[in-house]
């Protein structure tokens, strides 16, 4: 019964696997060449350092994913507790705080292009308000803004998702175990702290390891707004093998750079698996 | 947890300030979509103008470029959950109730398809269909959405049949039915919510795929969630027109997370934390 999903996932998936480690060792350009053209050993490897901004991708890929995982983590927190007060209309609230997430992320990016516009945009238009002085070349354009604009419109979208999946799991906290904590004269930071922390943290491993995963393969946000740009300042892992395998066609370096993606993403998840879900069990 | 009035003030005050800063952008959107051209280049940025539709006529009437490609983000959303959902029925059936060598094993490995980045699946398959003759259909863009579709609706549709008590298939069993019959004539009715949320949620997740079609569309095959880059002219952008595109885009998942709310948590979490 499971044979014919396996079968077809095996497939789906053991083709581009034999493609990438064959062809991590050829020359191969796909707009001279429909077949791989000269075996060169390790030098994809070598020029995925050299010729492309392996480097910097990585960087990037690496901050945007710490950073905003930390910040839509605590953020969400604060709303699903905020959230979790019994008062009447918070049900309502919630209901409708989803909406960032259900949009396609690269919608969100036309969205965000749009307000990020230098000319009319809503967010130049806010920060000028408030007197904060705008980059020379906008926000998208600018090298020490580029970054954090992508990270803002990444935060937007999956904060909720957090509050929301994190209230789900605070509700679901024995409320008798609070109000025994309340008698003992607990504060409300004490009962978030030893209580509801320590009681929904599988939850907690469990979508920071998701989140993590689309954090790391950001590639909607960067096509729609920077394009990698300006120079390398936006460059993540996904676009820049995108760059390399779909726009220039350097097939074998293209190849090269999947397998040390591929490296590096187990070497994470084993590290997260080892570490921090030892206790928690998924599914 | 009593609150006295300030504090409950004070929660009130935050999250509608929260409302206001994670619904807004929706609002200026929809604001977007029937904004007459010249009021995108009001400065500043206002909320008061005369709306019109004119956007939305350019779009999906005359010349209506997007109509089509409305209907191949239909075809393409509909044709990936129509092959995902017996194949991922019976891997989640398996999963959740033969004792299968590896369970953890395989369930990871699906988990593993749907955090792997894409773009190093697509290169090799521009590659294939190309080399096939599929290049530029939809049915290529359908297949390889199978990547992310069976993997999530195996787990969450195991995180259903889990829930259905063993008892009754057991007593099915003890009357001499087969495993397919109860299969058919059991767990599928009694599994039916679960089916159709686990449908609707695999339909989004194909619907608001981009990165697939932007590889391996072409222009007949286009979906409607990258028709907005053909506004982007070196004349100046359609800002109007992208943004009706843009809600055309978003109302389905938008009505289908709305219609789906109770299950929400469960199928964002791929079933693993039950809402």
């Amino acid at each position: 019964m499971l044979a014919p999903s396996f079968i077809l996932l095996f497939a789906l998936t053991l083709y581009p696997l034999i493609f990438a480690v064959r062809n991590a060792f050829f020359y191969w350009n796909l707009q001279t060449s429909p077949t791989p053209q000269m075996f060169v050993g390790l030098d994809n490897f070598k020029n995925a350092f050299t010729f492309t901004p392996f480097m910097a991708s990585l960087r990037n890929t690496l901050l945007i994913a710490f950073i905003g995982i930390i910040i839509e983590i605590t953020i969400g927190m604060f709303i699903a507790l905020a959230l979790s007060a019994k008062m009447p209309y918070l049900t309502f609230v919630r209901a409708l705080l989803i909406m960032p997430t259900t949009i396609a992320p690269i919608i969100v990016g036309f969205m965000f292009r749009y307000m990020y516009w230098d000319v009319t945009g809503l967010i130049p238009w806010i920060a000028k308000t408030l007197h904060i002085p705008e980059p020379g070349a906008g926000y998208l354009g600018s090298t020490g803004t580029a970054l954090p604009a992508i990270l803002l419109a990444d935060i937007w979208q999956w904060t909720p998702f957090f509050a929301i999946v994190l209230y789900a799991a605070i509700v679901s906290v024995d409320s008798e175990m609070i109000e025994a904590a309340r008698v003992d004269g607990a504060g409300g930071i004490r009962v978030v702290w030893s209580i509801i922390l320590p009681t929904i943290k599988p939850v907690m491993v469990v979508i920071v390891l998701l989140q993590f995963m689309k954090l790391f393969n950001i590639f909607d946000l960067v096509y729609v707004l920077t394009r990698g740009g300006p120079g390398d300042s936006t460059m993540t892992l996904s676009y820049s093998l995108f760059q390399q395998g779909l726009v220039n066609f350097n097939i074998g370096v293209a190849a090269a750079m999947t397998i040390m993606i591929v490296a590096i993403l187990n070497i994470l998840v084993f590290i997260y698996t080892k570490f921090v879900m030892k206790g928690a069990k998924l599914s | 947890m009593r609150k006295n009035t300030t504090q409950k003030i004070g929660i009130y005050f935050f999250l509608v300030c929260t409302l206001i800063l994670f619904l807004g952008p929706i609002v200026w959107i929809f604001a977007l979509s029937i904004r007459p051209p010249e009021s995108a280049f009001q400065y500043p940025p206002t909320l008061i103008f005369k709306p019109t539709l004119d956007a939305f006529h350019h779009v999906f009437v005359s010349p209506g470029i997007q109509l089509r490609q409305l209907f191949n983000s239909i075809i393409i959303s509909l044709g990936a959950v129509v092959i995902n959902l017996p194949l991922s029925f019976l891997a989640a059936y398996a999963l959740s109730r033969f004792p299968i060598k590896r369970k953890g094993l395989i369930m990871g490995w699906y988990l593993g398809l749907l955090m792997a980045p894409p773009v190093v699946f697509l290169i090799p398959y521009f590659i294939l269909m190309n080399n096939i003759g599929l290049s530029g259909t939809h049915l290529s863009i359908i297949l390889v959405l199978q990547l992310i579709t069976i993997p999530f609706s195996v787990w969450l549709l195991k995180s259903f049949i889990d829930d259905i008590p063993l008892e009754i298939e057991e007593a099915a069993q003890i009357d001499g039915a087969g495993t397919w019959k109860i299969l058919r004539s059991i767990t599928f009715p009694l599994c039916g919510p679960g089916i159709i949320v686990t449908t609707m949620f695999a339909f989004v997740f194909a619907w608001n795929n981009a990165i697939f079609p932007i590889v391996l569309s072409v222009q007949k095959t286009a979906t409607i969630q990258i028709g907005a880059f053909s506004y982007f002219g070196a004349s100046g952008v359609q800002w109007s027109v992208i943004g009706a595109i843009a809600v055309a885009a978003m109302v389905v998942p938008m009505v289908i997370f709305l219609v789906l709310d109770k299950f929400v948590v469960r199928g964002l979490t791929f079933g693993s934390v039950k809402g």
